[in-house]
């Protein structure tokens, strides 16, 4: 259906005129991504400005979590992926062979589709990425951070009191509350969210994107979904994918409401997707 | 379901029947004797130094006391039978004693050692059948001790006569009827060769069915021997060896195995009868006589056998135990598990973590699932060719033992605790990894806990298998008889020494039929540390198991 | 023993005074800074203790491996060069010797007799066979022959001690001279003995061990040893010690507030690992190596008759052949053991394919969950024991019931040693086995497939009979397949319970022999290393593995592509 429906072979993306509000914070050129021959990715170029919320949307296998994960490399985790182009990171080149892709994650934090906390105890989750990089150097300055987190995504009131429970224990919303806690603890610029949602109930969703509005204030987000009116709700800026290409990029209200190019309108009128 | 039922069935079969045959080395019989540690015997150089006390001739000591015990046993040949009671080998024990506490010497201490193998078969009733009945009339003994005549006014031996020709004529008629056989096949045998052997063979059986003839005959003196049952008579506190009887059942032939109190006539005698002929039995009528008299004295009493968990190899089946292979497979199990364990979970974490998916690491795969499949004694012949022959490491050691198990138990560790590693779901590894944990700390600190407790079920599995492992043991020597237990500790890793299931082996192949009972015996002290290893990787799996 | 420990334990202490060094530098330099470390403190540390504990613990291990080689090499190096005067004397003296000389040039006759003797042989056989009584009058001429040889041998190996004796006791002990006339003794021994040599010279230096004799010449050679090997002994230890000081500074130079100390010590953990891996690769090397050569070697001492082992059917390799002894074939034949193998693997198979195929049908099929909480716990235990336990189990109940029992039916000949008994016991040793790969095979046909066939009406069991059964088939082959491996190695069994004798029978009461039986004998009990006949076992092992791996490599082919299939 999605192939009869779109002409495949336009590469060209159609970019809308942005009102500078915010600096560039990820800027992307002619990103390629290849599992093993397969080309997943075709020559993508994204500027993605600070302080807003930004939304990948498109059908599904259409290059969105790809392209994600590009800008925290996590598909150097895959054995298969290979990754071309320039993603700058304020100007700093994050593919360049001098980057640690370990500092670089902790630069650019990352929220997973299922909620995954550690199988260990609510604080031990936040805790651990400050741990690792070293960012506190006693207990007390360790248990600032991990409340500050908390509180920051919204969690702190309903946990405080039970910090040493496993965060198994939480529900689905309060898991992936407690996972954006897990990774704005470390201090990030920018976080990416993998379809956050999607596995939570109406009530949970709305929490979350309640939360991801007073995050914008802070940091950079990124978030891929599949869900149009989420998109519509959270994010100002809108990029649309298809097939490995970037189709459209552009304020949200202007994609929902004038897209530019059939197969845009086709996915936001719910002829394929 | 009657597959399953058939397989459990073997399985309780198997076991009912070790069980059942094991249950007799559980206890034994054990002698004790008051010894006297006379002076200059326990200390020749009379210096009391610890030289002289451990060329004390303890054997002798203790030979004096049982010698006490029966004055009368004087002969050269009763000497033998007598001191045939136990074995030579307990006076070390006798000599550490003292050893340990000199002021013992010039004492009288109380000596407890297990009787020897067959004693002890014997009062089990194991070996030996033999019934004992009331005698009717009065019967008088010519004299108290030598070669004497048995004589009654009435029919006294009439009963024994009757049962011993009862016995004499089923024999006999079996051989006739093997006999009549084989001249049938012979008959109609197909060469000449096995016709003749097969008539040869039915003239032997003739000939022996022959012998019982004269005991058969009502008319004739009957004389038993060594092919017969043997009659002892019990009367005035002594026991009698009947040789002879004569047919009326009014006197018979004798020598005294146990003196007797008085020669005068009694009435209350017993006949004291050991059905299983002197030809078919290990132990003598004097050494039976012997053991029962100590019995009633009180010296001979059944105990749990201790010797049997605490003592290594012997020859002696009274003095072996499983020690010094239980050390042996500890020392043997300590090098597999440091060895393996370590290895085998680093090789999984390498190939399921870190590795590239490449030609090499699909060739180590491929290895290791054929490794895993390789028979057991190949592995054997392995460390004979390699540590053995080319680095000249010792033979019949455990350090070597446990490099072959460890090489054996490898493919097992490594596959299982693979299977634990992939379990754990890829979100927490992308968890870890997306706040910025490098790969080696997801593994570490986040993959390999949750996967502990899969691989240390693995391990234990494997483990186990070693312990039970025999076959690549025994072609790196370990099947040496080794009499001392190996020592505990480092210096243990390289004396010779052997494990439990090669013991096991060992010991099935002895002759002495009271190696049979302790081979069952090592095999459930064997079982029962299969059944804690599994048992513990089943509690492991059953609590730590976590449903992703 | 004790140098070297105090060594390891004082690498130890560095090592950790490397972690606290580095550890405390990179906070210090952090400060000075002020800026974030690119990794934790720790690793740091961890980087320092590294470049520290490494090196000296590589020096040390291979100290602990080659030490005592090398202190042996040196020593009888110079014991050789003390001992050349001694020795130039004692061949000057043989030479000269006539009695000597003349056992040496009888001895090479005979050998050149001998030799065409062997010709001439080669040419009766290839005439007349070898069980001619030509061959068998060459034969005698030969034994004559070597006889001669053997007392000529004497007579000059007496004359050399004699000679020997002569010159040792022209030298005096003390001194240089000691050395001389050890190293002239240590040059006469024979191979094995100059082993008990050096053991009884160590020991009269270090203590380690007794020394079985004590003679002049090991004190001289126990006194050069001493000084050599504290030499070698210390350099070892101060060199550990000195590489992990340098290590440490060395190491310590590196710390800078952007030096990624963690990508360092993880690259170190990684290939540890892979260290690990490769150990497996090597193990199969190991097996393939060690069989091959010790089979080669047996096949030169049979003079490659490689045929004559794999198809002749005469095995009695107790028969001690001498190299080269005319006629001698035959008795390396393996075909009554292969058979053996076959036989009692076929015994087995009959009994473990069908029970445990239909265990595993029942448990996959038909059994309900309490059922199997029951059943397979009691598989894994008759899985769990050992083997000499089934061995133990044949030898002592099932044998004697079968002789018994073939008694009863008139079956004269009845051993407790048998094919059948043996056969039987590994079968339901198997049993398990079977099962369990069995039970994964048939789980892993999916679900649809039974659905499927229960939507057009089929039965439960005409579902297994005719689609589940069918879909599994390759995989139940496979684990077959793996089943005969397995029962083809099997060993402990088959030695308590088949017996030894190598019959050529398909009769199941006979006792036969198999692979791994022989290979028991062989290698158990008093051997002379190097005979054909412990070699054999080597060629056994090595028809074992191909065996096997042949079996393993098609059976995990079946089943690789079986699961794949579904996937």
């Amino acid at each position: 259906m999605a192939d009869s429906a779109a002409p495949a072979h336009t590469a060209k993306t159609v970019y809308h005129s942005v009102a500078n509000t915010h600096p560039v914070k990820v800027a992307a050129s002619g990103v390629e991504v290849f599992y093993a021959d397969k080309q997943a990715l075709h020559g993508i170029n994204l500027d993605i400005q600070d302080r807003s919320v930004t939304a990948f949307i498109g059908p599904s296998g259409c290059g969105k979590s790809t392209f994600l994960r590009c800008i925290n490399r996590m598909n150097d985790t895959i054995d298969t992926a290979r990754v071309a182009g320039s993603i700058r990171i304020d100007d700093e080149e994050i593919n360049d062979r001098a980057v640690d892709p370990v500092l670089l994650r902790a630069r650019v934090g990352m929220v997973f589709q299922k909620p995954n906390p550690f199988p260990k105890s609510i604080y031990d989750n936040v805790a651990y990425g400050p741990r690792i990089h070293g960012l506190a150097s006693g207990k007390d300055e360790l248990d600032a951070i991990v409340e500050t987190s908390l509180k920051k995504a919204g969690l702190w009131d309903e946990v405080a009191d039970r910090l040493d429970q496993p965060g198994n224990s939480l529900s689905g919303g309060q898991q992936q509350r407690l996972v954006i806690a897990r990774a704005i603890a470390v201090n990030p610029e920018v976080i990416l969210m993998d379809e956050p949602c999607s596995a939570l109930d109406p009530i949970a969703t709305a929490r979350i994107e309640e939360l991801i509005d007073e995050l914008r204030e802070n940091y950079c987000l990124i978030i891929v979904t599949h869900s149009m009116a989420q998109a519509a709700r959270v994010s100002q800026m809108t990029a649309f994918f298809h097939l490995g290409h970037l189709v459209e990029y552009g304020p949200t209200e202007e994609i929902f409401t004038n897209p530019r190019d059939r197969r845009t309108q086709d996915y936001i009128t719910g002829r394929f997707g | 379901m009657g597959a399953i039922a058939l397989a459990i069935a073997f399985l309780g079969v198997l076991l009912g029947t070790i069980v059942l045959q094991a249950s007799g080395a559980f206890t034994n019989y054990v002698l004790t004797l008051p010894v006297t540690l006379e002076r200059e015997i326990a200390d020749p150089r009379g210096d009391m130094s610890e030289a002289s006390l451990r060329r004390g001739s303890y054997n002798q000591l203790i030979q004096r006391s049982l010698q006490s015990e029966f004055p009368a046993a004087s002969s050269r040949a009763d000497l033998r039978e007598l001191f045939g009671l136990y074995s030579g080998l307990n006076a070390a024990s006798v000599m550490h004693r003292v050893i340990a506490d000199p002021s013992l010497v010039g004492s009288t201490i109380d000596v407890t050692m297990p009787a020897n193998h067959e004693i002890d078969l014997y009062l089990k009733g194991v070996t030996v059948e033999e019934s004992i009945t009331a005698g009717s009339g009065t019967i008088q003994a010519g004299a108290i001790s030598g070669d004497i005549t048995l004589s009654s006014d009435s029919p006294a031996f009439a009963n024994a006569i009757a049962r011993i020709r009862q016995q004499a004529s089923s024999e006999r008629d079996a051989l006739l009827g093997r006999a009549a056989r084989l001249e049938a096949d012979a008959a109609g045998a197909a060469s000449r060769d096995a016709r003749e052997a097969g008539l040869a063979a039915a003239r032997r059986a003739r000939e022996e069915a022959a012998r019982f003839d004269t005991v058969i005959d009502p008319e004739t003196r009957i004389t038993l021997g060594p092919r017969t049952a043997s009659l002892l008579i019990r009367l005035n506190g002594g026991v009698v060896a009947v040789s002879a009887l004569t047919p009326d059942g009014r006197e018979a032939e004798g020598r005294v195995l146990l003196p007797l109190e008085s020669a005068e006539a009694s009435a209350s005698w017993s006949e004291w009868v050991i059905e299983t002929p002197a030809a078919a039995r290990r132990i003598t009528d004097q050494q039976a006589v012997y053991a029962r008299a100590l019995e009633e004295r009180g010296m001979v009493e059944r105990r749990f056998n201790t010797n049997l968990f605490l003592n290594a190899d012997s020859r002696e089946p009274e003095l072996a135990g499983v020690m010094g292979a239980f050390i042996g497979s500890v020392l043997t199990m300590l090098v597999t598990m440091l060895l393996a364990v370590p290895i085998g979970v680093g090789t999984a974490i390498y190939l399921e973590e870190f590795a590239p998916k490449n030609r090499l690491t699909g060739f180590i795969e491929v290895n290791i699932n054929n490794l895993a499949a390789v028979p057991s004694i190949v592995f054997g012949l392995l460390g004979l060719a390699v540590f053995i022959n080319t680095f000249g490491m010792p033979r019949s050691a455990p350090l070597v033992g446990g490099f072959v198990l460890a090489l054996m138990t490898l493919p097992t560790v490594i596959i299982s605790s693979r299977a634990a590693l992939r379990a754990v779901p890829p979100s927490i590894r992308e968890a870890a990894l997306g706040i910025g944990a490098s790969r080696t700390q997801a593994v570490f600190q986040h993959v390999l806990p949750l996967a502990m407790p899969g691989i240390l079920t693995g391990s234990i599995i494997g483990l186990a298998q070693a312990l039970g492992e025999t076959a690549p043991l025994l072609m790196i020597g370990m099947v040496a008889f080794v009499a001392d237990a190996p020592s505990l500790g480092l210096s243990g890793l390289t004396q010779p020494s052997t494990v439990m299931p090669v013991q096991v082996f060992l010991w099935s192949g002895a002759s002495e039929r009271a190696f049979e009972m302790r081979t069952a015996a090592a095999i459930l002290v064997l079982l029962t540390l299969m059944i804690i290893f599994n048992a513990a990787a089943i509690i492991l799996r059953r609590r730590f198991e976590r449903r992703w | 023993m004790q140098l070297s420990l105090i060594t390891a334990l004082a690498l130890l202490v560095l090592t950790a005074v490397g972690f606290l060094a580095g550890r405390s530098r990179a906070l210090a330099l952090a400060e000075k800074d002020g800026s974030r470390l690119h990794s934790l403190p720790g690793y740091h540390g961890y980087y320092v203790a590294l470049w520290a504990g490494l090196p000296g613990f590589a020096v040390l291990a291979a100290y602990a491996l080659a030490g005592t080689m090398i202190v042996n090499t040196i020593v009888l190096d110079r014991m050789e060069r003390a001992a050349e005067p001694l020795q130039a004397r004692y061949e000057l003296a043989l030479a000269n010797d006539d009695i000597w000389s003349e056992a040496e040039r009888e001895i090479a006759r005979l050998d050149d007799e001998m030799a065409a003797l062997r010709g001439e042989a080669e040419q009766v056989i290839a005439a007349e066979g070898v069980q001619s009584d030509a061959v068998e009058a060459l034969r005698a001429r030969q034994d004559e022959l070597q006889f001669a040889q053997d007392d000529a041998r004497f007579t000059r190996d007496a004359r050399a001690n004699t000679i020997a004796g002569d010159i040792i006791q022209a030298v005096p002990e003390a001194g240089d001279h000691a050395l001389a006339r050890a190293g002239f003794e240590f040059a006469r021994l024979p191979v094995q003995e100059r082993e008990v040599f050096l053991a009884d010279a160590r020991a009269l230096a270090f203590g380690d061990g007794l020394a079985s004799r004590d003679t002049p010449e090991l004190r001289a050679t126990a006194g050069a040893l001493q000084p050599v090997h504290s030499a070698i002994a210390w350099g070892a230890c101060l060199g550990a010690l000195g590489l992990a000081l340098a290590g440490l500074a060395f190491a310590r130079t590196h710390l800078a507030v952007r030096f990624r100390a963690r990508n360092r010590v993880e690259w170190v953990i990684s290939a540890t690992l892979a260290l690990a891996s490769l150990i497996a690769i090597l193990t199969t090397l190991g097996i393939v190596f060690s069989l091959l050569f010790e089979s080669l070697r047996f096949f030169a001492a049979i003079d490659w008759r490689v045929a004559d082992f794999l198809f002749g059917t005469q095995w009695s390799p107790q028969t001690a052949i001498r190299p080269g002894q005319i006629g001698q074939s035959g008795s390396f034949g393996a075909v009554p053991l292969f058979a053996g193998t076959a036989l009692i693997t076929l015994i087995a198979m009959m009994v473990a394919a069908p029970v445990g195929l239909f265990a595993a049908i029942y448990l996959s099929e038909y059994a309900d969950s309490r059922v199997r909480a029951w059943a397979k716990p009691a598989l894994e235990i008759l899985a769990g024991v050992p083997t000499v336990v089934y061995g133990f189990f044949a030898l002592l109940t099932v044998g004697p019931l079968l002789r018994d029992f073939a008694l009863f039916l008139g079956y004269e000949d009845a051993v407790t040693q048998s094919a059948l008994s043996a056969g039987l016991v590994m079968g339901v040793m198997i049993i398990p086995f079977v099962s369990s790969l069995s039970d994964d095979v048939i789980n892993a046909v999916p679900q649809s497939l039974r659905d499927g066939a229960y939507a057009m009406g089929a039965t439960k069991s005409e579902t297994i009979r005719h689609v589940v059964f069918p879909a599994a088939l390759p995989g139940i082959v496979g684990a077959l397949l793996l089943a005969v491996s397995r029962a083809v190695g099997e060993t402990m069994i088959v030695v308590m319970a088949a017996g030894q004798a190598a019959n050529l029978t398909a009769n199941p009461l006979e006792s036969v022999t198999t692979i791994t039986v022989q290979i028991v004998t062989l290698l158990t009990g008093d051997q002379e290393f190097n005979s054909p006949k412990t070699l054999s076992a080597f060629a056994l092992g090595l028809v074992l593995f191909v065996l096997t791996l042949i079996l393993n490599i098609i059976a995990l082919r079946v089943v690789q592509s079986y699961r794949e299939k579904y996937d």
